[in-house]
Order: structure tokens, then C-alpha cells, then sequence
């Protein structure tokens, strides 16, 4: 029987094998020349958490499809490239899978600066460059092999302004931000958005990743007299600042943007994270079986809860999947049919399509969300 | 005025005071170490990580007490310190001065790179429980973590001052660190003293990664070198080796960062950290404490290169490689053309550091920051309109002009000093890039910089872009052994080896760094603006700390001030991780354990430094 996840990694891959080979049913088993994605992200330096995200997501997907006897019978499979979110070795890589023919579709890479700097070689190279985070405003613009399955920022930060403002009623709102491009973006619209809703941004602040101390700059928060203060933050550092938030005894609604959204958010921030507000278009509590299903397979093949990359990782090769049983297995098929897919459904997404104009995934539903003894819930 | 008047600034003066304290604790042992080895530890920041996740298996996984764990984790500190000290230092003991610092950060490599192998990327929690309580200070609160943070701080910094001062094992410490060869004579066994104090400083690091795991409730692998670097400012401030100093050096940078961020905002914290650094290293390098307005010897003066005489290449054999070079693209693979394309860049950009740290002896550790600014102002000018021919040449003449200027006030450290001050003029213009939004665009990064042509050719393409890259590289190496084999390189020597003795001579030494400077930044201006074009992306992280740490282990590893040296270092350094590619998850560690095979065993690099 056919091995389906021969990735080069394979010392990872090894542990997985055992459990696949028990797991796979006889009938469904997937022959022929395997159908290669090649993915470009950090596994190493200090971005690699992202990279192990991801590689449970994919591997995860893959076990689903490959059981379903891939595509069209052909095993589905991955190439993961370390680039380390380095622009350097992310244009190395796209040289790499450009010129190898297997490589029908190509993922990654995780910052905007390791992805953008590959895009105009993709784009020359007619292989489609699929982003699953990279949310930054110009990464599909360099051409028509950009496709995204990122939530765009002009939307998530719409949801963002609805909830503080029409729902939570805060009128002059406080915003730490990253100050990374990502950070960045989000804070401009968000301050746009909330404006149009007729509240005020009464301070901005940006931070490094890795800044650890976020006291005086909480401290020059309290002094410009908030009524909310709203985080466009990642889980780690968003803990953080949530509990610095709370020791330095402010105690002001907190909203944080869908980032947030993990268990390691909940075990880091601890107590402080009661209360804090945030949205997921993932998240346990949806009842769609598509969720529930990849909450319990996830659980049952990594012990624990998966989070908003794991989640991503996932969808993006399911999405992947069923561009290529729908439209076929060439690099300029899932090209156009990125553009025509539709109502597919998936953990993110209800229904997933993208907008041709723009390459970018549409059909956003965002869940309010609230934490309460050291739980997301429902917000009600 | 008012405005700021009204400020919190009590508030201010107790966040300033809390994150002092972790700077100070961590400065402590920096400034023990500094003192007996004349030496930044650059592994100081990774022990720190070590401790915390010893702290985090004593604690969470077996569950012990808190008092169970600090003891492990002192131990454990302690073992890796005196490891540190055997593996690392003492066999550099009669190597170039540089050696040993490059050894630690090679260390650091390499434990991040353990630490990361066994527990993962993630953050995780340290979830230990502490008293409730919470003392009101101000409109904040400190908590029994921040008070034990600071008390363990004084109270080390006061042991140690005991032992130093008082106490017979202290006096053979201090007689170490003045005069190793005469303290040996005097019966001290110097081996186990140096041993004794890294083991102690790393117990202290160690502990310091535990509290401030705890404190913060997450520990995470990547934490290293930015706590070590804020270490290393609060000694800068404190005095290298004033050990309590160093408490002093730590709170001061915690109100400097406070305050800053008070009347600035968040974003400049580190522009606050790295100037003050600056202005240390330039007006009070022996520190603020320190009595008296004599200027101690500067620790480390001298060259920093080893001795040796460079391997000559004979001519045919560099012609046949740059032929050999030329056909790379026939081979019909574009990563590998890619690949090499990129060692070629770090190449050109080796060839200027090489100038700068080895012929003229000025160990720099903030080369990135040249070619973020040939690639700045190449992305901007020709985003402007300019062509890109033009905007490569201009924006290599103004790094040139700039990087000058930059390292003008630098030309007086030497040693250590030039090393940490390159450090600081490197994050402080990734600062700027960063903050100077209505210029570079801040953290959006610049987007849309025009593919590489020239005068309408193309030079986008991979092959034509290899052949273009190569061609510099053959120009400006051809150029630069010119110019050293002219009177301009015995004056650069000479100013290395002695800079008194060539003032003596008549030699005006700043004048002729000034011109080194201006070649080398106009090399490595060349290299990012190219960079930049070929991205077609570039922020303030492109050119990090760790390009530069790189760009100074190929200059190492090919033979400091050796043209053709770098040149291979490069292809190598860039080249080799691309071969073992399936053992990405192991890179880093194959860099730290190479850079510290090398430094142990071949000093003067593979062609020899010159």
C-alpha cells in the first residue's frame, strides 16, 4: 500500500505513518503518481511555531483526503520548504518549485515579506502562490497567480468596529497594535471603521513581536482616558498585554481581534483573560459539523485543542483538494479554478468562494465570542 | 507643556522600575563575566531561556516546589555555565581577542537551537502559584514577583560585591581579571576561577529566565538576544564590570525606556535603549558610576586579527572559477542559479565588511543596516521615477555618505566597543526605518520596487540577474585587492595594528576609516539596492541583526580583510544550508557548532586573514 504523506520531512512524518497506515481502509487506497503541493514556511528561527501549526493542519487534511482516495485516485501530497520567513530563501524555494513540474500549486509563505518577495517570481513563473495568512492589502495585487485565503483586513476589521462600537457601545476607544504590517494596516482601517460608527480612536500604540513589557506603554493608554481598549494582536503577545492590562488594575472592556483565538491565549493570559471579547470565523462552539468534525479529529490525533493556524492550515488544503477534483490537477486549472469555485464548505468558511477581482476568499461569518472562566463563549 | 506636566509620571517611574529590575538581573551577571574575561557574553541570553525551561519542567511537568525548582535551575544554570566556559572559552585563551565573543554567540546558537528541538516553538505558560497579593502603588499595583525579581537582583549584586571585595576566592577573581599570566604565578589557578564565575553568573541568568517566566506567565525560545541586548546596554550604563553597577545601569535603562515611551510612544522603546548605548560608548565608556574622569584602559585594544599569512590564489585558478561561476546557469537548474545568486549578494556585501573588519580592524556587528540603506533609498528613488540603473549607483553613493557619517563617531572606540557600538548604530537605523513612517512607509514596508533593468535589459530574469550579480562581484573584488595592495591598504593595516603609532607617522586615522568606510558603503549599498529590486518587497526586518551576525561569519570564516576569502565564505555559508536542505529543522545548530569549530580550530579562516 502506497504511503500517501511522503514529504522529505519524513522523520516527522515517520510518527504519522504508523498511525495512517493503522487508520486508511483498504478500499480507499490511492495509486499512481502523487499530485504535489509545495509549501514555503518556516520550520526553523523565530517563526517556526507558525511552520508546526501548520504541518498538524495539512496533515490532518491529508489524511481526510487521501482516504477519500485523493484526487481522482492520485495521492495527494506535500513538499514543505524551510524558508525560515526569510525573503532570501523564500525566492530560493520559489525558484525550486517553479522549475520542478511536479509542484502543481504552491503555499506560503507566512509573513508578507517572505511572500511578496517570491510573488513576482510565481507570477512570471505561472505558478499560483496561495496565501493562508497573508492578509496584507497588497499581496494579491502583484498579479493573477495571487490567491488568498486570508480574511482581508478591510473586512475583519468592519467585524472588529461592529462589535466594540455598535455592540459593546464604546466611544472613545484605546488601540495597541503590532507594529508590524500586518498590525499596522489593521489599526488604520480599524480607526476609519470605528470613526464612520461614530466613536474615536483616543490612542494608538505599536509594539515589536517581541517585546515581553508592556507597562508604560498601558500606562500612556490609561492617561488618554479610554472607555475599551482594542488589541490587533497575535495569541502570545495579546496575552500578555491582557494580563499586564489587569495587573496595572484597568479594568476596561478589552477587545482583541479574532488572532487571539486559542487555547494558549486562555493558558498565558490565565485569569486576566476573563472578560476579554474577540470574534472567531473558527471556533468550537459553532455547531456546523464541518467544525465539530475537525475539532475531533484534531484532538484525537494531537491530544489537544487545535487553534486559528491549525484551522487554516487545514481548510487551505481542503480548499486546494477540491479546486483540483473539480477543475484538474495542472497549475493553470487550479489558476482558473480558484476562480470559479464555489460553495464549498469548510472550517472557516460556510462557503467558500473567492472574488476574482481581487483574489481573495468572500463569505465571512464571524461568531462574537467572550471569555468566561477561562473559556471562549457565546457572546450574548 | 502641561500636557506632559500632567502626565503619570509616578505611574511611569514604577513600570521603569519593574522592568529595570529584569534588565538589572540580567546585567548582574554580564557584568561578573565582563569582568573576569574581559568579554560579552553573548550565550548570556540563551542560559537565560535554558533557565526557564528548566524552570517550567521543575515546576510544571514534575510538579516540584517553587524552592526545589530555583534550586535546580541555579544548578543547571551553573552547568552550563562552567560548560560554556570549557568548551567556548578556554581554549581560546591565547587566540585573537575576538575569538571568545564569537564563541559565545556560536554557543547561544546553539543552545536556543537545543531548547528549541525539545520543547517546540510555542510559547507555553508558567503557570506557578504565588501569594495573592498585591501591594497599590500609585494607580498600578507590583505584585510579589516583581518585588522578588528586584530583591534577587540587589541581593546578588551585593553577594557578589562581598565576594569580589572581601573574601580571598574574590581577590584571585579580581587579580584574573587585571593580569591572568601574573595572577598564575601567584599560585591562582585561573582555569577554575574563570570557571567559578561563569558558573555562578549562569546560575544567576538562569534564575533570571525562571522569575521572569514567571512573572510574565509565558517563556518562549526566542527571547534570547533581546534580553541580552538590554543586559548589555544596563552594563554599558552600569560599567562593564561594576557588578553593582550593573543594578544601577539596569533601572536607569528601564525609566529611559518608561519615560521614553511616556513622551514618544511604544514604537521608539528601543531607539531610547540603543541611543543611550550610543552616547555611553562615546561620552562615559567606563560607565556613570565610575570615579574620577580617567579613561580606564579600554578592555581588548589591539587587532583583533590573527596572525597569518592569507593563501595566495594563483591567477589562473580565479579565472577558471569565475568561468566555472559564469556557467552556472547552463546548467539548466534556476535554484541552483538562485541560490547562488543570493550567496553572490552576501558575497558583495562581504567583500565591504571584509574591508571594514578586517583590513582596517573594525569588528562591526551592524553591517545590515549599509544595505538597508542602499535599499532604501534605491526602493524609493526609483518608485519616485528614477531609472533603475540610477537609483542603484545613487543609493550606493548615499550609503556610502550615510554609513560614513553613522560610523564617524565610532572611529574613536576600539575593541569590545566598536563591536557593541556597530550593534547599536545598526538596530538604531532599523529603528528609524521603522518610525520614519512618511518616508519608508514604517512597518508596511515599501511595496512595488520595480524589477532590476538596465537601460531597458532586463535584468530580472534569473539568469541575466546571476550574470549581472556575478559581474559586480568579479568588479568590485578586482578593485578592492587593488586597492590594498596600494599604499591606501598599508595605511588601513597600519592603522589597524597600532592607530597611535600611524597618528605618529603623520597618518590622520579617521580620514583614512572615513575612506574605508565610504568604499565599503558603497559596496554593500550596491548589494541591498539590488536586493531590494530583486524582492520587489522590502521593511525594516529584511536587514536584521542576524544578517549582519551572518555577513560577520562568512567575513570570519573566509579570513578577515581576505577578498577571495569572503567570497568563498559566502558561496559556502549560503550555499551549503541549500545542500542540507532536509535537515532544515537542524540549521541554526549547524551555523553555531560551525562557527565554533572554526573559531577553535582555524582562527585565521579558510584562506587566511590579511
Amino acid at each position: 500500500m502506497t504511503f500517501p504523506v511522503l514529504t522529505r520531512r519524513a522523520l516527522a512524518g515517520l510518527a504519522l505513518a504508523g498511525a495512517l497506515a493503522a487508520a486508511l481502509p483498504a478500499g480507499a487506497e490511492t495509486s499512481g503518481d502523487s499530485v504535489t503541493i509545495g509549501v514555503s514556511g518556516p520550520l526553523t528561527g523565530p517563526q517556526a511555531q507558525y511552520g508546526e501549526l501548520w504541518k498538524q493542519g495539512f496533515d490532518l487534511a491529508l489524511k481526510k483526503i487521501n482516504a477519500d482516495g485523493g484526487i481522482d485516485g492520485q495521492p495527494l501530497q506535500y513538499v514543505f520548504e524551510d524558508s525560515q520567513n526569510d525573503p532570501r530563501q523564500s525566492i530560493a524555494i520559489a525558484q525550486k518549485f517553479i522549475s520542478d513540474p511536479s509542484i502543481v500549486v504552491e503555499v506560503g509563505d507566512f509573513s508578507s515579506t517572505a511572500s511578496m518577495a517570491a510573488s513576482p517570481l510565481y507570477q512570471r513563473g505561472g505558478l499560483v502562490q496561495f496565501g493562508f495568512t497573508n492578509s496584507h492589502p497588497d499581496f494579491t495585487k502583484t498579479g493573477d497567480y495571487m490567491w488568498s485565503s486570508s480574511i482581508s483586513q478591510s473586512q475583519e476589521q468592519q467585524v472588529m468596529a461592529d462589535y466594540a462600537v455598535n455592540r459593546l457601545g464604546l466611544k472613545k476607544i484605546a488601540v495597541l497594535h503590532l507594529n508590524t504590517d500586518w498590525g499596522t494596516t489593521a489599526k488604520n482601517i480599524f480607526i476609519e471603521e470605528a470613526k464612520q460608527r461614530g466613536a474615536e480612536v483616543v490612542a494608538t500604540e505599536g509594539y515589536l513581536p517581541d517585546e515581553k513589557d508592556f507597562r508604560a506603554t498601558l500606562t500612556r493608554i490609561k492617561a488618554a482616558n479610554p472607555d475599551g481598549i482594542l488589541l490587533e494582536s497575535y495569541y502570545s503577545d495579546g496575552a500578555l498585554v491582557v494580563r499586564q492590562i489587569r495587573e496595572l488594575g484597568i479594568d476596561l472592556p478589552i477587545v482583541a481581534v479574532g488572532s487571539v483565538y486559542s487555547p494558549d491565549f486562555l493558558k498565558i493570559a490565565g485569569d486576566a483573560a476573563n472578560g476579554v471579547h474577540t470574534v472567531a470565523y473558527f471556533t468550537p462552539v459553532s455547531p456546523r459539523p464541518e467544525v465539530q468534525t475537525f475539532i475531533k479529529d484534531f484532538t484525537t490525533a494531537y491530544s489537544k485543542e487545535p487553534n486559528n493556524f491549525n484551522a487554516m492550515a487545514y481548510d487551505t488544503m481542503n480548499i486546494l483538494a477540491a479546486v483540483m477534483r473539480q477543475y484538474g490537477t495542472t497549475r493553470e486549472d487550479i489558476k482558473s479554478g480558484l476562480g470559479q469555485i464555489s460553495g464549498i464548505s469548510s472550517v472557516l468558511f460556510p462557503k467558500v468562494s473567492f472574488d476574482p477581482e481581487i483574489r481573495r476568499v468572500m463569505g465571512l461569518e464571524p461568531t462574537d465570542l467572550i471569555v468566561e472562566n477561562g473559556q471562549f463563549q457565546l457572546y450574548q | 507643556m502641561d500636557a506632559i506636566l500632567a502626565l503619570p509620571w509616578f505611574d511611569f517611574t514604577v513600570s521603569g522600575l519593574v522592568l529595570g529590575s529584569i534588565y538589572a538581573l540580567m546585567a548582574v551577571g554580564l557584568a561578573l563575566i565582563f569582568g573576569v574575561a574581559n568579554l560579552i557574553n553573548f550565550a548570556h541570553g540563551a542560559v537565560f531561556t535554558v533557565g526557564a525551561y528548566i524552570g517550567w519542567t521543575c515546576a510544571v511537568a514534575l510538579g516540584l516546589p517553587l524552592w526545589a525548582s530555583v534550586l535546580l535551575v541555579a544548578l543547571g544554570g551553573a552547568a552550563v555555565g562552567a560548560l560554556i566556559e570549557v568548551i567556548a572559552i578556554r581554549p581560546l585563551n591565547r587566540q585573537s581577542r575576538i575569538a571568545p565573543l564569537l564563541a559565545t554567540i556560536g554557543v547561544g546558537l546553539i543552545l536556543d537551537q537545543t531548547v528549541h528541538m525539545i520543547f517546540g516553538a510555542n510559547p507555553r505558560p508558567l503557570p506557578v502559584a504565588m501569594p495573592a497579593w498585591r501591594l497599590t502603588i500609585g494607580s498600578g499595583s507590583v505584585g510579589p514577583i516583581d518585588i522578588t525579581i528586584f530583591v534577587t537582583g540587589v541581593i546578588a549584586a551585593a553577594v557578589l560585591y562581598g565576594f569580589l571585595f572581601h573574601t580571598k576566592l574574590g581577590m584571585a577573581v579580581r587579580a584574573t581579571a587585571q593580569d591572568d599570566d601574573a595572577a598564575k604565578q601567584m599560585g591562582v589557578n585561573i582555569h577554575a576561577v574563570n570557571m567559578a564565575v561563569f558558573a555562578i553568573a549562569s546560575a544567576l541568568g538562569a534564575i533570571a529566565g525562571l522569575l521572569v517566566g514567571i512573572y510574565y506567565n509565558a517563556i518562549d525560545p526566542n527571547t534570547s538576544f533581546q534580553i541580552m541586548l538590554k543586559g548589555m546596554v544596563a552594563i554599558v550604563i552600569g560599567g562593564m564590570a561594576n557588578v553593582p553597577g550593573a543594578i544601577g545601569g539596569g533601572l536607569i535603562l528601564g525609566l529611559i525606556e518608561s519615560y521614553g515611551i511616556a513622551l514618544f510612544g511604544a514604537s521608539y522603546r528601543n531607539l531610547f535603549a540603543f541611543s543611550v548605548l550610543l552616547v555611553m560608548l562615546l561620552v562615559k565608556p567606563n560607565g556613570i558610576f565610575a570615579r574620577g574622569r580617567e579613561r580606564q584602559a579600554e578592555p581588548m585594544t589591539g587587532t583583533f586579527v590573527t596572525q597569518s599569512k592569507p593563501i595566495r590564489l594563483p591567477g589562473w585558478l580565479l579565472v577558471l572559477a569565475v568561468i566555472v561561476a559564469a556557467l552556472v546557469p547552463f546548467a539548466g537548474k534556476p535554484y541552483v542559479t538562485q541560490v547562488m545568486t543570493n550567496a553572490l549578494l552576501y558575497a558583495l556585501a562581504g567583500i565591504s565588511l571584509t574591508l571594514i573588519a578586517g583590513t582596517v580592524g573594525l569588528i562591526s556587528i551592524g553591517h545590515a543596516a549599509l544595505l538597508a540603506i542602499g535599499a532604501y533609498a534605491s526602493a524609493l528613488l526609483t518608485i519616485a521615477g528614477l531609472p533603475v540603473a540610477i537609483g542603484l549607483v545613487v543609493a550606493a553613493a548615499v550609503t556610502a555618505l550615510v554609513g560614513t557619517a553613522l560610523a564617524y563617531p565610532a572611529f574613536r572606540l576600539r575593541g569590545h566597543y566598536v563591536a557593541i557600538g556597530t550593534l547599536a548604530i545598526g538596530e538604531i537605523v532599523a529603528l528609524v526605518i521603522l518610525n520614519w513612517t512618511s518616508v519608508t512607509n514604517g512597518s508596511l514596508g515599501v511595496y512595488g520596487i520595480p524589477p532590476l533593468e538596465i537601460f531597458g535589459i532586463d535584468f530580472f530574469s534569473t539568469t541575466p540577474a546571476y550574470w549581472l550579480v556575478l559581474g559586480l562581484v568579479v568588479v568590485f573584488a578586482l578593485l578592492q585587492t587593488r586597492l590594498l595592495s596600494s599604499h591606501l591598504g598599508r595605511t588601513w593595516r597600519a592603522i589597524r595594528e597600532d592607530t597611535v603609532a600611524a597618528e605618529t607617522y603623520g597618518v590622520s586615522s579617521n580620514y583614512y576609516k572615513g575612506l574605508a568606510f565610504g568604499f565599503a558603503g558603497f559596496t554593500a549599498g550596491l548589494a541591498g539596492a539590488i536586493t531590494a529590486h530583486q524582492f520587489s518587497y522590502i521593511n525594516f526586518d529584511t536587514f536584521n541583526l542576524l544578517t549582519s551576525v551572518l555577513l560577520l561569519t562568512i567575513v570570519i570564516l573566509g579570513g578577515l580583510g581576505n577578498v577571495a576569502g569572503a567570497i568563498l565564505a559566502a558561496i559556502l555559508v549560503a550555499g551549503l544550508p541549500e545542500v542540507f536542505r532536509a535537515l532544515a529543522e537542524y540549521r541554526m545548530l549547524f551555523y553555531g557548532v560551525a562557527l565554533l569549530l572554526l573559531i577553535r580550530f582555524r582562527p585565521q579562516g579558510l584562506l587566511g586573514s590579511g
